[in-house]
């Protein structure tokens, strides 16, 4: 299993390494223009990246949802803004695995693989996160749907030729008033799309950050994707796979943030030494290291239970997409505070490129669920979370397929993904996590791992407590949601380093890392 | 409540979910009425899952919890219950 994800990844390495169109410079040009990396994609495209955005079964390569994110981290490591721009095929075509049917499928994944774009319309102008207020209207017709209206702030929707659309098929909108669509724009009679102009984005400058306006736009029968009325049921289930896409992403910006960071240390002399012999220096540079890896074990659970824990993952989805961009957003402030006066930001190094990261990263934690609205959605089932810890519940054979990076996927079910979650295998099982490690790990980590069983334990008992009220959500549940996401991506850590029980100081960098920002002592 | 696993009825579920959603309201069960949809009180549809879930769990049953969706009163989401428990 290993060696077919090592494989492409290896291989992907190389060509990021020397392709010219991945020149630092070059794409530093292209930003500095706001010019899209066309080059770049095209590069991928060649590579057979597309490929991998495809399941097996529908004539593609792609079997654990690992692998792609492997991928999707490696390419935002270099560029973050090719990582979108490319990667946005994934997510675009994500509704359709899940509820297609299996001809309308093998269809997409032969575009797909053939070098089709494609793009996800959900949000509108007066309609950012609030998905049930979309006002795109799909009313039906003879043999078919006929579309209105406008999707704006959407990723490739100039370039893309297929378009996931949200439509409203009821006019009283609601849960089942949506029903999603596949548009083949080189289907459409002229005039019925019209793209909208670029929008000039704060980070990845170079994107096709646009839009589309449709009018009396009619599509066949065939370009419904799943049942009609069930499009908000269905994205939302496509949301909970590709936030761990988004996530693959923020960790290769994370990746080239400590990369960019140690070199400038390593390379600039002050006063005759190197800033990296400084112990504030070497202190941020750990500090960095240790965030990473503890964002990194969140991330890796939570795409291997797209595969292994899919009636979990709205939870864990969630909780990574709300924690990890968060925490390289965050990383990249502390490097800059300590570093920036030194030049970090500025156009002298690497073409700029750190000032540039700093700008792409944050636009990771918006789209696809922002970290407040993931937070929300955590929130929202804080009462079964708590109730499912009292009694311990937790799939340990799905765990046990999560925490092991070297276990090969079992088959991706669509028809085992929940809108809500029975539980937290990782949490339910990190008490007896921590006997293993108190009885088999160096003595450095057993007061650690109790201390966080101890933080997890209490921040349960507080969940139980809340007395929520939808729509009146107070800042403290969101703090406590924050405390949750810290206890998930520690347990995390402590799972997987059981599962390789190698470089414990690097484990217990990560656990005070964890305890630290949850302010236990 | 746990007399509902034995054997629940409409009127036992329905009584079960005006206490649950009155619960998750901070409301009086007597202000809640059982056939208007549960969106009337200021419940989310997201949010209206996670009633589904909980309801999951007292019964003991394996529900999609986007029966609530489909059967957006209480009165309804009663009555596709009982139909969903004998079906299964
Ligand atoms: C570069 C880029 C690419 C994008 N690509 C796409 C794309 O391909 N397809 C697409 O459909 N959309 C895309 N978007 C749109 C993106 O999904 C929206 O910007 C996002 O949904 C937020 O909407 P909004 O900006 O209108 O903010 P709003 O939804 O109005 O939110 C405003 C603020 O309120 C917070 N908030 C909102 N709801 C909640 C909640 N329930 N709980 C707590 N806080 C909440 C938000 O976090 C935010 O801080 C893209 C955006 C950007 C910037």
């Amino acid at each position: 299993m290993t060696a077919t994800v090592a494989d492409p990844l290896a291989r992907l390495g190389a060509l990021l390494d020397r392709s010219p169109a991945f020149d630092p410079a070059t794409l530093a040009a292209l930003d500095r223009a706001e010019r899209f990396p066309a080059d770049a994609c095209a590069a991928l495209d060649a590579f057979g990246l597309p490929a991998h955005y495809v399941p097996v079964e529908h004539g593609g390569r792609l079997h654990g949802f690992g692998a792609v994110a492997a991928l999707l981290r490696a390419v935002a490591r270099r560029d973050l803004t090719v990582a979108v721009a490319h990667g946005k095929t994934y997510l675009g075509a994500v509704a359709t695995w899940i509820a297609g049917d299996p001809a309308a499928a093998a269809r997409l994944g032969a575009r797909i693989a053939a070098g089709a774009v494609v793009s996800c319309a959900l949000t509108e102008r007066a309609h950012g996160s609030d998905l049930l207020g979309g006002e795109l209207t799909a009313r039906p017709r003879a043999g078919g749907w006929t579309l209105d209206g406008e999707k704006w702030l959407i990723n490739n929707a100039t370039r893309a030729e297929l378009v996931t659309v949200l439509a409203r098929t009821d006019p009283g909108g609601g849960p089942r008033g949506f029903t999603l669509f596949l548009l083949d724009k080189a289907r459409l009679a002229p005039g019925a799309l019209t793209p909208a102009p670029k929008v000039p984005t704060y980070g990845v400058r170079g994107a096709d950050i646009s839009g589309i306006v449709l009018r009396g736009a009619h599509v066949g029968a065939d370009a419904v994707i799943g049942p009609v009325g069930h499009g908000i049921e269905i994205i939302l289930k496509a949301l909970h796979l590709t936030r761990t896409a988004c996530v693959a992403m923020s960790l290769g910006a994370g990746d080239h943030a400590l990369e960019l960071a140690t070199a400038f240390a390593a390379e600039t002399v002050v006063a005759g030494r190197p800033l990296a012999d400084r112990p504030e220096v070497r202190r941020v540079l750990a500090d960095a290291a240790a965030a990473l890896d503890l964002a990194e074990a969140a991330a890796t659970v939570a795409v291997r239970a797209i595969n292994g824990l899919p009636r979990e993952l709205s939870v864990l989805s969630a909780v990574a997409k709300a924690f990890v961009p968060a925490q390289v957003d965050d990383l990249i402030a502390r490097l800059t505070d300590v570093l920036g006066p030194y030049g970090l930001l500025g156009p002298g190094f690497r073409h700029g490129a750190f000032g540039r990261l700093e700008r792409d990263a944050r636009i990771v934690g918006i789209f696809d669920g922002s970290s407040l609205v993931n937070r929300n959605a955590l929130i929202d089932q804080f009462r079964r979370l708590a109730r499912a810890w009292r009694k311990g519940a937790r799939d340990d054979a799905g765990l046990a397929e999560v925490t092991d990076p070297d276990a090969p996927p079992s088959a991706f079910r669509p028809a085992a993904l929940s809108l809500v979650a029975g539980g937290n295998s990782v949490l339910a099982a990190l008490p007896d996590a921590a006997r293993r490690v108190r009885a088999t790990g160096p003595a450095e980590l057993a007061g650690l791992v109790d201390r966080l069983v101890a933080a997890t334990g209490e921040v349960h008992a507080e969940m139980a407590a809340f007395d929520l009220r939808p729509h009146a959500v107070p800042p403290a549940a969101f703090e406590l949601a924050e405390r949750y996401e810290l206890c998930f991506a520690a347990a995390a850590g402590v799972q997987l380093w059981l599962r390789r029980p190698v470089d414990a100081p690097r484990l217990r960098a990560l656990l005070v890392r964890a305890l630290d920002a949850m302010g236990t002592r | 409540m746990s007399d509902l696993t034995a054997v629940p009825t409409p009127e036992s579920l329905r009584a079960w979910l005006v206490d649950c959603v009155a619960d998750h309201l901070g409301r009086a069960p007597a202000g809640i009425a059982t056939d208007v949809p549960l969106t009337t009180y200021g419940l989310d549809s997201v949010y209206a899952l996670s009633i589904a879930a909980e309801l999951e769990d007292h019964l003991d049953v394996s529900l999609d919890p986007t029966l609530i969706w489909d059967h957006p009163t209480i009165d309804a989401l009663s009555a596709a219950l009982v139909a969903e428990l004998r079906s299964a």
